[in-house]
């Protein structure tokens, strides 16, 4: 058991290390100066040889590109990825009061996916093959071919524009503070509700799908039939020997879904303005604010590299045939 | 029927056994023969005329040469026939800024008065090249890496693994719209940031298939015979394994126009004002308040042909797997 976390860390740190690379590499593959990044419109003509010199000082921009990179990354470990060209404030103060925002949104999205998700899953994997069963996996396969922001729109369309049931867009209505608290936590409850469909339908069905394989995979195996053999009910059997089986596989899922839930979150937060993460990688990307767009990209993917590092250890945790199997 | 071809002959019959999916075939044929021809199908160009000078066909020049500054010709024409759709995707006719479907314009107008449906019809050609073009990246650099890792292991496989697990780690389209901003957005960047992106999953199916038969017997036999390793890899293995390539790759394809018009609708897909699904869909969220056929039938047209190519490709390897229905 230790020696196999051990070595999935071992992974993770070399991983790490190739994330950064990875987007070192691709920063210094723009073409033309770095500097220009940093003073951006102004042109490198109009400004005095001085200054120029004391920014190349100031970001290495004179050292060799594997000193520049090491320079980066001994920031980075302690999360300094510089000031924002847009408000000179530290990449990691905005990233870090956004944050909040989009881990609420992408949490409550996360649990009604799963709450809905998981039990149609096991619904399908039990009346497999029969009409009903077909019938709605078509569905689920039709959900996964629908663009997110055309949903959003639609959903737009008829909750707010048709019917005036929800806000449109935003965190919060203009007269938030004027209300009571209550009145409070209804006004951020509505403004959460489309978001969060737009955000845990696809999700929904990866999760359907995901646990529908899991549970028919369990359902084949040799356990099962005995348990049947011994006249154990067909719901007996699903719930006490499949289910708790099956669920194992479902841990995988948590470490793959982080990737997808931050890619979502980009679309989801632009179109209805929620003032994330996503939205501030977006406006970084459309105004070339570089610091930003390299801390995010960095952040973003060791955040993924983590929650798939947590899954694995839990998985081995959970499935005693992975940490033994590592021994043989 | 030879031996050769029986593998494909078969799973063509298997694929034909459902209707579902070769409705979706003929969908996507259909949407790809209405991208070949859309100069031909949206044009405010005539496409057959008849001047002083002689017939001509002014429509069928903007194959090759994008002429948005199109002025009719002084001498009128004695006949003119006209494309099914008379409008060019880019003609601004501010006159008639968001009009509703009817007036003229089947799905009405946006709000540069562009008409919407001659815009859709020349965005499938956006949306199918950058599919295709971004697909074939895919397949090729993940069909190589995969062929190395499985073909010659030790090594080459835990280096092509590592490059795999970084790559799995950065959110998709957030890479994506960095790549694409760093380097301006065009339809090549968009191309080649799409095919850089998202080849791991073509490179692990060929990276299994090779280390399932590279110890097979015929390619035992191959190396037996004193062929070179290029040889026994493009020869022999790399055929075996186009069967689940050709289901990743219609995989692909929906992915590929599925976040391209995503790119597009947040502003940094093909650049403005060549027409795109995504982009339609974008000027549809500044006007949601009243425009909602600008959000109907663009969505629509994303929509029908990611699933078209989904259902395909989940038929396809239905009809491969010898051990299904």
């Amino acid at each position: 058991m230790t020696t196999y976390i051990v070595r999935r860390l071992l992974y993770a740190v070399l991983t790490f290390f190739g994330i950064t690379v990875a987007t070192f590499v691709l920063i210094h593959s723009v073409p033309g100066d770095p500097i220009s990044f940093f003073i951006g419109r102004a042109g490198l003509n109009t400004i005095p040889v001085a200054v120029l010199d004391s920014i190349r000082e100031e970001f290495h921009l004179d050292d060799p590109l594997p000193v520049q990179y090491l320079h980066w990354v001994r920031a980075a470990v302690t999360l300094d990825f510089g000031d924002s060209i847009v408000d000179r404030r530290p990449v990691r103060d905005r990233v870090l009061e956004k944050l909040p925002n989009t881990f609420t949104l992408n949490f409550i999205a996360f649990t009604v996916a799963a709450l809905f998700g998981i039990p149609i899953g096991i619904w399908s994997a039990a009346r497999s093959g029969r009409f009903a069963e077909r019938a709605s996996a078509v569905g689920f396969f039709l959900l996964y071919s629908l663009p997110s922001f055309w949903v959003a729109l639609l959903l737009m369309q008829l909750f707010s524009v048709r019917n005036d049931l929800l806000p449109l867009f935003g965190m919060t209505s203009d007269d938030y503070f004027e209300l009571s608290t209550p009145a409070r936590l209804d006004d951020r409850l509505q403004h959460l509700v489309l978001p969060v469909i737009t955000m845990a339908y696809a999700q929904l069905a990866i999760f359907a799908r995901f646990s529908k394989s899991a549970l028919t995979e369990v359902i084949r195996q040799d356990f099962i039939t005995a348990a049947r053999a011994k006249g154990a009910a067909p719901i007996a059997v699903y719930w006490h020997h499949a289910f708790r089986n099956a669920l194992i596989p479902l841990i995988t899922l948590f470490g793959l879904t982080v990737p997808y839930l931050l890619s979502g979150s980009v679309i989801v937060e632009q179109i209805f303005q929620w003032d994330g993460v996503g939205l501030l990688y977006i406006d970084s990307v459309l105004t070339r604010d570089y610091p930003t767009v390299m801390g995010l990209t960095v952040i973003t993917a060791v955040v993924t590299l983590l929650a798939s590092l947590v899954a694995d250890i839990l998985y081995a945790f959970a499935d005693p045939r992975v940490r033994l199997g590592e021994k043989a | 029927m030879t031996p050769a071809d029986s593998l494909w002959r078969l799973s063509w019959i298997r694929f034909r056994r459902s209707r579902l999916a070769t409705f979706a075939l003929l969908y996507v044929a259909f949407t790809a023969v209405v991208a070949l021809f859309a100069p031909l199908i949206a044009n405010r160009k005539p496409l057959l005329s008849r001047t002083a000078g002689g017939w001509s066909s002014p429509a069928l020049r903007d194959f090759w040469i994008p002429d948005p500054d199109y002025d009719p010709p002084a001498v009128a024409a004695t006949y003119a026939l006209r494309a099914p759709v008379a409008f060019s995707p880019n003609t601004i006719d501010l006159g008639s800024r968001l009009l509703p479907p009817g007036n003229g314009h089947y799905l009405g107008t946006d709000d540069l008065g562009r008409d919407v449906l001659s815009r859709m019809i020349h965005g499938a050609r956006i949306s199918l090249t950058v599919g295709f073009f971004a697909t074939i990246i895919a397949v090729l650099v993940g069909s190589f890496l995969g062929a190395m890792a499985g073909y010659y292991g030790g090594a080459a496989d835990w280096i092509v693994s590592r490059v795999i697990e970084v790559v799995l780690c950065f959110p998709f389209l957030l890479l994506l719209l960095g790549i694409v901003a760093l380097f301006r957005p065009s339809m090549l960047t968009i191309m080649i940031a799409l095919g850089l992106t998202s080849w791991t999953n073509e490179a692990r199916y060929v990276r299994g298939e090779f280390l399932r038969i590279r110890e097979v017997e015929f390619a035992q036999a191959a190396r037996a015979s004193g062929a070179r390793d290029g040889r026994i890899i493009f020869r022999h293995l790399l055929p075996n394994a186009l069967a689940p390539m050709l289901v990743s790759a219609s995989f692909g394809v929906a992915s590929a126009i599925l976040t391209e018009s995503a790119l597009s609708f947040l502003g940094l897909g093909v650049p403005l004002p060549t027409a795109s699904w995504g982009s339609i869909l974008s000027t549809a969220h500044e006007h949601i308040e009243y425009a909602w056929w600008l959000v109907l039938f663009p969505g629509l047209a994303i929509f029908s042909t990611v699933a078209a190519f989904n259902i395909v490709g989940e038929r396809v390897r239905e009809a491969l797997d010898p051990h299904s229905d």
